[in-house]
Formats: C-alpha cells, sequence, structure tokens
C-alpha cells in the first residue's frame, strides 16, 4: 500500500499579532467561567487551526461548559467524546477520512483533527485511549488542556495536580496537611518516551498566544500524531482573581513550575527560559488553593522545580525507537 | 450458481463484512471472536478489502474507534466475546442515541469469573437496555446472512442504529458448515451504500452530541423509543427482499419448527437449537406433539410476533443459556420477556424454563426429553410447578 | 387479515409516541454548527464593569484582542480599528490587566451606561 498523500493544509506561521487570522472557529456565546484559561486556550487553536478542521471534545469543561443545551460554540465540525476516549474516538475519525480519500468521497485537503482533552482525560481515564492513537500514528493532534484538576465536576485531584494543592479530593486537613501528597504526571514525558510514531511533543501557555498558535500550526503540519501540553490556569479551581489568568500563566513560566519546550527529531529546543527564575512561593501566594501550605511544603516544591529546572539547562536529546523521518 | 463451502462462524461473519465492504475495521483479541479479525486482516493485507485496519487498544477503544468512523461517514464494523463484550459497555448508548449504524460480530462467552472460553449469552444480552439492534444466528450460514441484513436494517434511514450479530462461541464460530456466499451483484442489490445522516463534515459543519437540558432528555429518549415501533417493519422488508435475491427464506422474527400442532414447544436461541430440532423429529415420531420457536431478535423483542406463534401452544420451555442473577424467575433472560409477550393471550401457555448449556455445555438430545418430559407433565397438570429447572443439578 | 393482524387487534398494542412540538430535539442530538457567534446563550448579563478604551493611549498591541475567551475585541488591520463588541462580555477584566499601556483600557461600572447591566427576558 502507498503511502496516503494527506495533501496538508498550507498553514503558514503567524508573524506577528497584528497577522492573526481574523476569522473565529469558536465562537462568544458558551458558559464558561469568566476568564477561564481553557477557553481562551480554545479560542486560539481554533483560530490557528482554521476551518478546515474537525474537533473532538471528550467530557469535560470544555465540553459542559461550551456545549450548552444542545448548542455549541463551534463553527467548524466537532463531536462529543467520552472522557475516556477521545484518542480513539478521534483515531475512527482519521480513518474514515482516509478511506473516503482513497475512494475519491472526500477530496481536497485532510481535516485538522483536533481532540482538545483535559488533564484528566490525557493522562489519567483517557490515558489508554490517548497512548493507542500515538501508537497506531494517526494523524492527530492531541491537545491536553491542563487546568491541573478534574475541574468541571467541581474541582477534585487529577494527576496533573500540583503537590500541595487543596482539591475537594485533597482538603487539607490535621492528618494530611499538605492536602494533595502526590507529584503530577509528566505528559509530554509520556508520549515522547514511549511511542515511536510521535511526531511533535510541544508544551506552551495561554499567556504565549502567538507562540501556541505557532505549535498548533507546526503540529498539524505533520504527518502522524502530535501532543501539546498547554498550561491554562483555571480561577476557579486555583482559586486566584479571574482576570489573572494568563498572568497565573506567566508566573508558571518564571518560576519553573512550567516550561515551554518543543521535541521534534528527537531534539528539544526550550523558549521563555527566565534568566534567573523566581522562587515558586512568587507563583503559589496568589492561589488559594495553596493557601494552607507551610515553608516545610513550600520547599518540597521548591526542591522538585529546581530538579526539573536542572534539565532546561541541560536538555538531553532522545533518539526515537524509530526515526520519525522513516516513517511513511 | 454460488458456491457452496465449508466454513466456521467466523469466517463466514467476516465474510459478510468483506462483502458489505466495510470500511472501518477496530480489532482486538479475545476468544472465541479473534478468528473473524484474523479473517479480515488476511482480506485487507491481500487487498482483497479496501479499509483501514485499526489495532484498538481495547474493547471499549473498538467501540469507541467505530463510533468516530461512522460519525465520520464510513461503514465501520467491530466484535468481542465475554468480559470484553461487558468492557465496552460505555459505548454502547452514545452510539445508539448518536445514531451510528455500525455492526459489531459478537461470538459469545460465558462472562468472568472465572475465566471459561465455553458460550452462554449473558455477554450480549446484558447490553439489551442501551437501544443497539441486536439477534442471533444458529448457523455459520446465517452468520453471514445475518451480517447482511443487519447492515441493510440499521443503516436504513427509519432506523440508523447499531446493531449486534450474535453467534454461539465455538458451536457456531469454530465449527464449519456449509455456506453459501452471495455473488457481488446480490449483495449490491441487497445492500445500499451507507448513506450518513448529517456526518462529521468540513462542508457541512456540524456539533455531534451538545450537553442537553432534563426538559431535553425525555424527547430524545422518546425518538429512540418511536424508532424501534419502525423497526419490525423494516426487517420484515429486509427479511423478505433477502429472500427474493439470495433464495434462503426467514421468518423475519421467530423460526417456527413444527409449531402449528404442537401441545408443547422449546423455545430457544442461537446454537443449540439444532439440537432441538432434531429432538423435536425424534419426539415427533415417538408421538409427542412439540414444536420449536426460535428467537431471531431480541432487540426489537418480537412481541406480538412471539404471541401468535405460541399463543396456541400449552406448554413453553424457554431454553435459556443466559444467566441473570436475582431476576423475576431465578433464572436466564429470555423467559422475563416471553412471559411478558404471552400474558395478554385469553388462553396463556404455562411457561417455564431450563437452565442449559452454561459455561459451555452440549445441550443433549436427552436433555430435550427430559425438558419435554417436563412439558408433558404440566400440561397433564394444568400448572407450572416452578419457573425454572436446573439441568442437572 | 393475517393471522398476525387479527391476534395484534387481540393484544395490546405498542402506542404511539407523539412528542409536541415545542419539544421536538434534533436527529441523533446532532446540531448545524452556529455562524458568528452562539445567541443561543447569552452572556452580557454576567458582567458588573465592562472594559472602556482610550484610543489616544492605546498602541494597538493586541494583548488584549489574544487573552479574551469570548471573542470581544475585534481588530481589522485594514483600518487598524479596534473595538469592543459587548453581545458576550463577561466583565472578566482579563483583557483590562493584559493591557500593556497604562490607563489604554479601564474598567467601568455597569450602571454608568445606558442599556448597562443587561437583563434577559429568559436565561437561555
Amino acid at each position: 500500500m502507498p503511502a496516503f498523500d494527506y495533501k496538508f493544509q498550507q498553514l503558514e506561521p503567524i508573524r506577528s499579532f497584528k497577522k492573526v487570522p481574523e476569522a473565529e472557529q469558536y465562537l462568544p456565546g458558551h458558559r464558561t467561567c469568566a476568564g477561564c484559561g481553557p477557553a481562551l486556550n480554545y479560542r486560539l487553536v481554533a483560530k490557528a487551526a482554521g476551518k478546515d478542521t474537525i474537533f473532538i471534545g471528550p467530557t469535560g469543561c470544555m465540553y459542559v461548559a461550551n456545549a450548552s443545551y444542545l448548542c455549541t460554540p463551534y463553527a467548524v465540525s466537532w463531536i462529543h467524546a467520552q472522557i475516556t476516549n477521545a484518542g480513539a474516538v478521534a483515531s475512527g475519525i482519521e480513518a474514515a477520512f482516509k478511506i473516503a480519500a482513497r475512494k475519491g468521497r472526500h477530496t481536497g485537503p485532510f481535516p485538522n483533527i483536533i481532540v482538545m482533552a483535559g488533564d484528566g482525560g490525557s493522562v489519567d481515564i483517557g490515558l489508554q485511549a490517548m497512548s493507542g492513537m500515538m501508537y497506531r500514528g494517526h494523524k492527530v493532534l492531541f491537545i491536553c488542556y491542563d487546568n491541573e484538576s478534574y475541574a468541571n465536576t467541581g474541582i477534585q485531584v487529577s494527576p496533573m495536580t500540583p503537590y500541595g494543592a487543596a482539591t475537594t479530593f485533597t482538603p487539607p486537613g490535621k492528618e494530611i496537611p499538605e492536602g494533595n501528597t502526590l507529584f503530577p504526571k509528566n505528559a509530554p514525558q509520556l508520549v515522547i518516551g514511549g511511542h515511536p510514531a510521535v511526531k511533535y511533543v510541544a508544551t506552551t501557555t495561554i499567556a504565549h498566544p502567538l507562540d501556541l498558535m505557532n505549535k498548533v500550526r507546526k503540529a498539524l503540519s505533520k504527518p502522524g500524531p502530535t501532543f501539546l501540553h498547554i498550561l491554562c490556569p483555571c480561577p476557579k479551581g486555583w482559586l486566584f482573581d479571574e482576570k489573572m489568568t494568563p498572568d497565573m500563566a506567566k508566573l508558571a513560566v518564571e518560576t519553573g513550575m512550567w516550561s515551554n519546550y518543543e521535541w521534534e527529531d528527537g531534539v528539544y529546543k526550550y523558549t521563555n527560559v527566565p534568566k534567573k527564575y523566581k522562587p515558586v512561593s512568587d507563583y503559589m501566594k496568589p492561589q488559594g488553593r495553596f493557601a494552607h501550605l507551610k515553608p516545610e511544603h513550600i520547599a518540597k516544591m521548591q526542591a522538585f522545580v529546581d530538579e526539573k529546572i536542572k534539565q532546561v539547562q541541560r536538555p538531553i536529546p532522545v533518539a526515537a525507537a524509530v526515526p520519525s523521518k522513516q516513517i511513511a | 450458481m454460488a458456491k457452496e463451502s465449508m466454513m466456521t462462524g467466523c469466517r463466514a461473519a467476516a465474510e459478510g463484512a468483506k462483502a458489505a465492504e466495510v470500511e472501518v475495521i477496530c480489532s482486538f483479541p479475545i476468544r472465541p471472536y479473534t478468528a473473524i479479525m484474523m479473517e479480515l486482516a488476511k482480506m485487507v493485507a491481500n487487498g482483497e478489502l479496501n479499509a483501514e485496519f485499526i489495532h484498538g487498544e481495547g474493547e471499549h477503544a473498538q467501540l469507541s474507534v467505530i463510533l468516530g468512523a461512522s460519525a465520520a461517514g464510513a461503514r465501520a464494523y467491530t466484535g468481542s466475546s465475554g468480559v470484553g463484550v461487558t468492557y465496552a459497555m460505555e459505548v454502547y448508548s452514545p452510539m445508539a442515541g448518536g445514531r451510528y449504524p455500525a455492526q459489531m460480530a459478537i461470538a459469545d462467552r460465558t462472562l468472568d469469573p472465572p475465566g471459561d472460553f465455553g458460550s452462554e449469552h449473558t455477554d450480549a444480552m446484558s447490553t439489551r437496555d442501551q437501544g443497539w439492534l441486536l439477534g442471533w444466528a444458529c448457523s455459520p450460514q446465517e452468520a453471514y446472512d445475518n451480517t447482511l441484513i443487519a447492515y441493510r436494517v440499521g443503516e436504513d434511514r427509519r432506523v440508523m442504529l447499531p446493531q449486534m450479530v450474535c453467534q454461539d462461541g465455538y458451536f457456531i464460530s469454530h465449527i464449519p458448515d456449509t455456506v453459501t456466499l452471495g455473488e457481488r451483484s446480490q449483495v449490491k442489490e441487497f445492500l445500499p451504500p451507507y448513506n450518513p445522516i448529517n456526518h462529521l463534515s468540513l462542508t457541512n459543519p456540524v456539533s455531534h452530541g451538545p450537553q442537553i437540558r432534563p426538559d431535553q432528555g425525555a424527547p430524545m429518549d422518546a425518538m429512540r423509543a418511536q424508532t424501534f415501533l419502525e423497526v419490525p417493519k423494516v426487517i420484515e422488508e429486509a427479511t423478505a427482499d433477502f429472500a427474493r435475491i439470495f433464495g434462503r427464506k426467514y421468518d423475519p422474527f421467530v423460526e417456527q419448527y413444527r409449531l402449528d400442532d404442537a401441545d408443547i414447544a422449546f423455545f430457544i436461541m442461537g446454537a443449540h437449537s439444532n439440537t432441538a430440532r432434531a429432538a423435536v423429529d425424534k419426539l415427533r415420531k415417538e408421538g409427542v406433539k412439540v414444536g420449536m420457536a426460535r428467537l431471531r431478535w431480541v432487540r426489537p423483542w418480537p412481541t406480538h410476533q412471539l404471541a401468535e406463534a405460541l399463543g396456541h401452544v400449552k406448554a413453553v420451555g424457554v431454553i435459556e443459556t443466559s444467566t441473570s442473577y436475582g431476576g423475576a424467575m431465578r433464572g436466564g433472560n429470555l423467559i422475563h420477556e416471553l412471559r411478558a409477550s404471552l400474558y395478554d393471550l385469553d388462553d396463556r401457555p404455562l411457561v417455564t424454563s431450563f437452565m442449559s448449556g452454561l459455561g459451555g455445555e452440549t445441550i443433549w438430545p436427552a436433555d430435550f426429553d427430559y425438558m419435554a418430559g417436563v412439558l408433558t407433565g404440566m400440561v397433564k397438570e394444568k400448572r407450572t410447578d416452578r419457573y425454572v429447572y436446573w439441568l442437572g443439578m | 387479515m393475517s393471522k398476525e393482524d387479527k391476534m395484534a387487534k387481540r393484544l395490546p398494542g405498542y402506542g404511539t409516541i407523539d412528542i409536541p412540538e415545542d419539544r421536538v430535539v434534533p436527529f441523533g442530538a446532532v446540531t448545524p454548527a452556529p455562524v458568528g457567534t452562539q445567541k443561543l446563550f447569552q452572556t452580557s448579563n454576567w458582567r458588573v464593569v465592562r472594559p472602556v478604551k482610550d484610543d489616544e493611549k492605546c498602541t494597538r498591541c493586541l494583548q488584549c484582542y489574544l487573552a479574551c475567551p469570548d471573542a470581544c475585541w475585534t481588530y481589522k488591520e485594514e483600518t487598524d480599528s479596534l473595538e469592543w463588541v459587548g453581545d458576550f462580555c463577561k466583565g472578566c477584566q482579563v483583557c483590562i490587566q493584559a493591557c500593556s499601556v497604562d490607563g489604554a483600557l479601564v474598567a467601568a461600572p455597569e450602571l454608568d451606561f445606558e442599556g448597562g447591566v443587561v437583563r434577559l427576558e429568559k436565561p437561555f
């Protein structure tokens, strides 16, 4: 069977804010919270992807808050998936378009097939489906919008919740003073470390809109599965003033709690690396979810972040198990 | 003249999927249905079938993949057995409610615990509230035929529902029998291409499955129920058309074997009906006026058709190859709906049930003798002594 | 009349299901994609403040434009016009916080405006 011709869409990098495409594909008229980080992310991703796009929306805030009462804000085709299976549903859609293209039923460019999954739908309950999709090499962009909790159900701990964060399943108390005792999974590393067919993995935040949109476009130009891990602060869950949503994302990068990087052909490239990292307490103080922490807990977090930062100073090139250039 | 050959139920189901020119197949291995996927894999690899063959990461993924494929306008196919069927449970209702008419082939297997490769119907029966079309074959030929009939019914625009096409594990899935495959022209005449409604498209953007308010829920449910009022007619049309084109005639809902003048009857589904037919013949020679009613469709349940077929009979024995622990009769699944079907008759038959073939055991001709004896006794006493008999226990 | 029809006459029927017109829902829960905005979900009644732009001070950095989750700022490069469209603004003030120039964007109470503090006939 000859290699499939995806007939890529021409999605050029966006050079400046003024060159951002005007058309909105994620329309106003959704009941996301005022100042919602994931909603802003959706808008930027949809703008970057353009009209020849199909979104898969597993259950979560970006399903329930967006799709209100038999209406949705998506100007492009969209389908609901279970929180468990977004990667699998996306795989089926991709396969259907491939066969339709092979049979001549679908002409024109291959659609941008984009999963918008929360952290739970990506690395917890949705992990299996995400991994299966990455393994099989479908041309799908899997985006993890990370608000660091199961937010839609009222803020419960997820494998991306930071150590020491209060959630309704990790309330601080006499016996458990820090609230959440666990450290989060490393989502991009899960993808990079184990899936030879993956073409591109990147991290970014909603406070870096041009970076975000260009990483979306770059991912969509790859002939296989790609993964974006995007920090989307959540005012309701993290307990900060809703106008500070982008500021929280900036602080995350400035303190080393979050790093923006790309992984492509086995090579890491970091951006927005602070000359001098601010202490993690700068990030944690403005957020009510950390208000209960004692100095010893913050020190534990600082130690964790210090280890993470060491990786940034010294990026370790990782060879893909199968060099990505050789996969059709 | 179409060629006759020997093949297993698994191979027959795969041939049916190939004849239907399925476009997206999602596999995952579990005994005893795996051979269906192995056959399809060979067909795809050899270029006999132009389809995407996707290795799902589990049964839940299999159903999810075909949901996506069907939503995007492709004819999709998958299958499973036993706990694989129950693992995928979450996805059945989204598929039925989303009106994605993909097909799932099931080769029955007992549910865990513990591992048992034998056939029981409980796996597929436990999904029957999810809104799919659900039916059983009793031979490899019927497995092939039902594959085509199910797509024809499920993709009909009056229906648009996913279908489960079931066959007993091992008895049907693994034992070869004669199968006549359809000619391409026959299949093309019988089964039109899949014509999706509002599939995911770039030119006509749609949203599949937004959140709804509670008051929007009842009309959603009502629409799905309304469809099931329409389905029997579509099944009748399709079955009649099948007979016309392929020359094989099935009673759309209930195979009625020597039932017309029967005093007692076996009500049965699936593979063991082959033994039942032979048992009926033998008992008839001995003067017992016995018949057999074999159920082909569990959803939609043919309430009136069963009342019509069995209404004149004095005692019905339900042969149960599934379990419903704590159920009204403390036995299997079929008896509840069978009794409900007969309830409003002026002169109701007596009804009992026989738990048999559980674990994948054979139901022997001697078992049918015993069951006929029980039913005859019931007719004489004019009463049902017990709801359920556990054969051999 | 077929035997089955006779039988059906004696047995109860399945009944009919009539969905009243004002409760009809789309087939398979599939709705057409909205165009322009999703008017079925109004959010302008959420806000108590609105952003007000001082056009003299505004440098068109477009931070506000790319910080609004609800696309309440429209920018046209040809005319270099940056306008607030309040139809869905929730008053989150992210744009005001993101503004790179002191005083170019301030929060003003809704009550100061004619038609401010939007009220809806029905919640949704």
